[in-house]
């Protein structure tokens, strides 16, 4: 019987994976949770935590929201779509074809990144053309839009590969979780005026790079290196991914 | 020189463990290239976690899995490029047109997009759904989604095909029609894994079928075969006729009679015997003593469904078994108590 070389597994992964993608986009794209937690939810935290803040500038708005509209959208594609799958056993499918885990996982991992790319650029458009925003550097910005969906999107997955079989039951630890992040990665309060011990968690989110990057792609500066940031975003896609392949290798032993 | 034999699937000491529960204890078997295999077992038996290890969902706790040759699980995607699966529940994309969800598994089990045009074609056409290929599967009926499952299992011309209860619960139309396939692709080369708690269609089709109960394979063999180890379960079957508004009294006690079983209409009586010279006589005497006429007797020996309920523990004869008006045996006395 003649076995799949490397290349051909590497080659026809990535085709894979985004076959995986593109039919969740079409199949998920207008599917209540992710329109509710992915569109309208930044829009609303926007309005609450801005509203009345002289200090905030057109830029400093546009900034804030978009890497809200990025993390809520991109990290809320993964629960909802591996939930309902496992639901309708469609998952079941995907998992006993020729293509490994992590193959799986990034197909899904591309649907959150496309959705919110797709998203984020409705921010980013209203802000050039009625608040006449200027970016500092529209490459960086590009590539830190890309790198925050993917790490976020990531992070989506990996909540929902805990075995679950019904949305709400991820999705209320993940925003339990996707919340205090938000208060703790310099969008609503600067890192600076953190107290000490406050900022050093704040390191362990991946929004506290998404959130920098975008600053320093927009307004030409950040509170760290941006390399550091652009580092670290894909530092943690991997980290969820492994995290999240971890799962379902308890899975394929327990089964859910 | 003898030719080695080619084996679809090999299984040596296969297990299964949670915590205490011990769901499969370390069976072996083969399934030959190219034959209808038949999975039999009660509720619980252990039935389904051997499947869902042997299409690598599930990872065993010991014991060995080869698939065409191919180790499980650390060849896995090898093997699971020559298998096809068809679940019991019908997992098909619903908000995807019927042409979207075959393209779709052709895309992940890698064909080129000619070859996936052509294919969809061809296995609409085969399963009937040209007219319904731009049509969202949630318009299906369960018919039609089953019939879908099935060709996206097929897309990629798979060697072997599992099938887990094909046929449940879908209409004598579809039922026909998905016996009639397995056997043709079966003809064509197709290796067959059939899970099934339809004896007969087991009986029908399968050239070999294992029994398992708590997790430990009962036997395996071929049908009659089976059949043939335990000819001491013998039935006469008796029809009387009787005018209306009279019952018949029990046969139960006649001697020799080990249990009756009656039919939920008519007057056919079944009757479990392990010495069927003896019962005979004592049925038509019966007759006689009753003033009732007998329209047909005849001997019957054991249905695949009487091994299965003697090697899985249940009572011979303790299901309700629907009118039978022929002598032939086919594992005609109803579907029984067993599930998957």
């Amino acid at each position: 019987m003649k076995k799949m070389s490397l290349w051909s597994r590497t080659a026809g992964g990535f085709g894979q994976a985004w076959a995986i993608a593109s039919k969740d986009l079409r199949t998920y794209y207008f599917n209540p949770p992710m329109l509710m937690f992915g569109l309208i939810m930044p829009v609303l935290l926007f309005f609450s935590f801005s509203m009345r803040r002289a200090d905030l500038t057109r830029e400093m708005g546009i900034m804030h929201l978009l890497s809200m509209t990025l993390f809520f959208t991109s990290s809320t594609a993964g629960p909802v779509i591996l939930i309902l799958e496992r639901r309708t056993r469609t998952l079941d499918r995907l998992m006993t074809a020729p293509l490994s885990m992590s193959c799986l996982l990034f197909g899904k991992t591309l649907v959150g990144v496309v959705f919110a790319v797709g998203v984020a650029l409705v921010p980013l458009i209203i802000g050039l053309a009625f608040f006449h925003i200027q970016i500092h550097n529209p490459a960086l910005l590009g590539a830190a839009i890309v790198l925050a969906a993917m790490s976020f999107s990531a992070l989506g997955i990996w909540f929902g590969s805990f075995p679950a079989k019904s949305v709400g039951t991820v999705m209320m630890p993940s925003t339990l979780i996707r919340w205090p992040l938000l208060f703790i990665s310099g969008i609503f309060i600067p890192l600076g005026n953190l107290p000490g011990w406050l900022r050093g968690v704040s390191y362990i989110s991946p929004l506290t790079y998404a959130h920098d990057a975008v600053k320093h792609a927009i307004s030409g500066s950040g509170t760290q290196p941006v390399v550091l940031d652009m580092l670290m975003l894909p530092a943690f896609l991997l980290l969820f991914l492994f995290l999240a392949v971890r799962l379902y290798r308890r899975v394929r032993k327990l089964g859910y | 020189m003898k030719s080695e034999e080619l084996f679809a699937i090999e299984v040596r000491g296969l297990t299964k463990r949670y915590d205490k529960l011990l769901a499969v204890n370390g069976i072996d078997f083969d399934v030959k290239d190219g034959e209808i295999f038949g999975f039999l077992g009660p509720n619980g038996a252990g039935k389904t976690t051997t499947t869902t290890m042997l299409t690598t969902f599930l990872e065993p706790t010991a014991g060995t899995v080869r698939i065409y040759g191919y180790d499980l699980p650390r060849e896995s995607l090898d093997a699971r490029a020559l298998m096809g699966i068809v679940p019991e529940e019908s997992n098909v994309y619903l908000e995807l047109t019927a042409l979207g969800n075959l393209i779709f598994a052709g895309k992940i089990y890698r064909m080129s997009r000619k070859a996936r045009k052509r294919r969809a074609a061809e296995l609409l056409e085969m399963f009937g759904l040209s007219d319904k290929a731009s049509v969202k599967v949630q318009e299906f009926s369960k018919g039609m989604r089953r019939r879908l499952t099935v060709a996206m299992a097929l897309m990629h011309e798979p060697k072997l095909l599992f099938l887990d209860e094909p046929i449940s619960g879908l209409d004598v139309q579809s039922t026909r029609y998905i016996k009639t396939l397995v056997h043709d692709l079966n003809e064509s080369g197709v290796t067959i894994f059939l899970t099934t708690h339809q004896i007969e269609v087991a009986s029908e089709l399968c050239h070999r079928v294992a029994i398992i109960n708590q997790g430990s394979l009962a036997t395996i063999g071929t049908p009659d075969d089976l059949k043939a180890n335990i000819e001491s379960v013998q039935t006469i079957a008796v029809t009387f006729d009787v005018p209306e508004g009279i019952s018949i009294p029990s046969l139960a006690e006649l001697p020799g009679v080990n249990h009756e079983v009656k039919a939920k209409s008519g007057s056919e009586r079944r009757l479990y015997t392990d010495s069927p010279a003896d019962v005979i006589p004592a049925v038509v005497d019966f007759a006689r003593k009753h003033e009732l006429r007998i329209i047909s007797l005849s001997t019957l020996g054991p249905s695949l469904e009487d091994v299965f309920l003697k090697l899985t523990g249940q009572e011979v004869g303790s299901i309700t078994s629907p009118p039978v008006g022929e002598g032939k045996r086919g594992g005609k006395r109803g579907k029984g108590g067993m599930g998957k």
